[in-house]
């Protein structure tokens, strides 16, 4: 039998539905490749159909059940008494609300901790402005004060573990360790045989004067640092 | 879960939730019928809701013995889709595909509002668009088959023509929406 374009026109959705019988797919197969005008007919309807059946749904609008709703069964009526109550309760008894409640309470905390209220023993002159912003406005600049004291500490511990570090290398590189191939390379650092030069030891005491007054100027960073 | 057949003897005992339950089984799929058929989300919007009016009204009359609740919906859309189509049609400038020539509809078909087109992403804009310059019969059968993947049994039933006529319109609509896809330049996979 002699496969025609016509015939793989007219048959094409029983081709793509697997419904041609054996003779009329080994006909159909045997035309269609070699055929200029089917193959690409067939490639392209092929392609549509598989991108067809994989397209989603499109959501409907959100208002759309409830337009149906209202326009079927009547506008719906407000609910009273004891089931108002569970349907609010319904709403508020969510995660989401809970995250939010919890939320905003953090925030009120923070805010009138910040503007001084004593929680122990309120009292009702807390709650004027003025007193609000004075306590708020002494708040925010004893904060900003202990925020600039704590960096500048952490430099300064910085700079003296930084200061010990670096004598610590040098008591921990003896001279002898220094490549005996290199001794000139460095003049009056080491060859093994020649105490510091002066330079050094004047370094080494430099150190030791910044650290005892550091330790001078802070007293309490530094007796932490006792235990390093 | 209650089948549908069990929710709407609920309704007609005049169980409002019942049917609450039937409109969001079947909300969807309707509004997806009528926007692929019109190709306007408002269009399809009110004729969703004009669906499930006549369904509401004329709820009495359905007998499960004769096919799917689904069915028969989709049935009383494709009747309300046509009889818009019919209203409207003077106000589109229309040639029919059967004469195989590439046809524009009205211009607001085509041209898309930019939230209607990120509600379909771009591909399936594209053949938003393609398909509403087929002509009617062959779009609702390629919807029907390839969108809502119906059986040939139950578009037979929805379209009420014989199963050989269903088969030939698929068969067309494809053939039509894929000419149509390349004269776009679109390649659907």
């Amino acid at each position: 039998m002699t496969w025609t374009c016509e015939q793989t026109e007219a048959r094409l959705s029983d081709y793509l539905e697997g419904v041609l019988t054996p003779v009329e797919m080994a006909d159909f197969t045997a035309h269609v490749p070699s055929c200029g005008r089917c193959a690409p007919l067939v490639a392209s309807v092929s392609e549509l159909v598989t991108g067809l059946h994989g397209m989603e749904q499109i959501a409907e609008p959100p208002r759309l059940v409830y337009s149906i709703l209202d326009k079927t069964l009547g506008p719906r009526e407000a609910l009273t008494g004891w089931r108002a109550i569970l349907g609010w309760v319904r709403g508020v008894a969510s995660i989401r609300f809970a995250y939010g409640a919890l939320s905003v309470a953090a925030t009120l905390i923070l805010f009138v901790t910040a503007a001084g209220l004593n929680w122990r023993h309120p009292k009702l002159a807390d709650l004027q402005p003025a007193t609000i912003y004075r306590r708020a406005n002494s708040t925010v600049h004893l904060a900003y004060g202990s925020s600039v004291k704590f960096v500048n500490d952490l430099r300064v511990v910085n700079e003296i573990q930084s200061r010990l570090r670096e004598d610590n290398d040098l008591r921990a590189n003896p001279e002898s360790t220094v490549p005996e191939s290199s001794p000139q390379k460095q003049p009056g650092s080491t060859d093994g045989s020649k105490p510091a030069t002066p330079r050094q030891q004047n370094r080494a005491n430099d150190l030791a004067r910044q650290v005892e007054m550091m330790a001078m100027e802070m007293p309490e960073v530094c007796s932490g640092l006792g235990g390093l | 879960m209650e089948q549908d057949a069990q929710l709407v003897q609920h309704c007609l005992q005049g169980d409002g939730s019942a049917w609450e339950e039937l409109v969001r089984r079947h909300s969807r799929r309707i509004f997806n019928i009528c926007y692929r058929f019109t190709g306007n989300g408002t269009e399809a919007e009110d004729l969703s809701q004009d669906v499930f009016l006549r369904v509401y009204r004329t709820l009495a009359s359905y007998r499960s013995a004769h096919g799917g609740f689904a069915t028969w919906v989709t049935s009383v859309t494709r009747n309300l889709l046509i009889d818009h189509y019919r209203r409207t049609k003077r106000d589109r400038v229309t040639d029919s595909l059967d004469d195989a020539m590439p046809v524009v509809e009205n211009k607001e078909s085509t041209a898309r509002r930019p939230d209607e087109q990120a509600l379909l992403g771009e591909l399936s804009g594209q053949v938003q668009t393609a398909l509403t310059k087929l002509s009617p019969e062959l779009r609702e059968a390629v919807i029907l088959r390839d969108l809502q993947q119906l059986e040939y049994g139950e578009i037979q039933r929805v379209l009420s023509v014989p199963e050989g006529t269903v088969k030939s319109r698929i068969n067309r609509g494809r053939i039509e929406l894929a000419r149509v896809l390349q004269q776009m330049g679109v390649r659907p996979s």
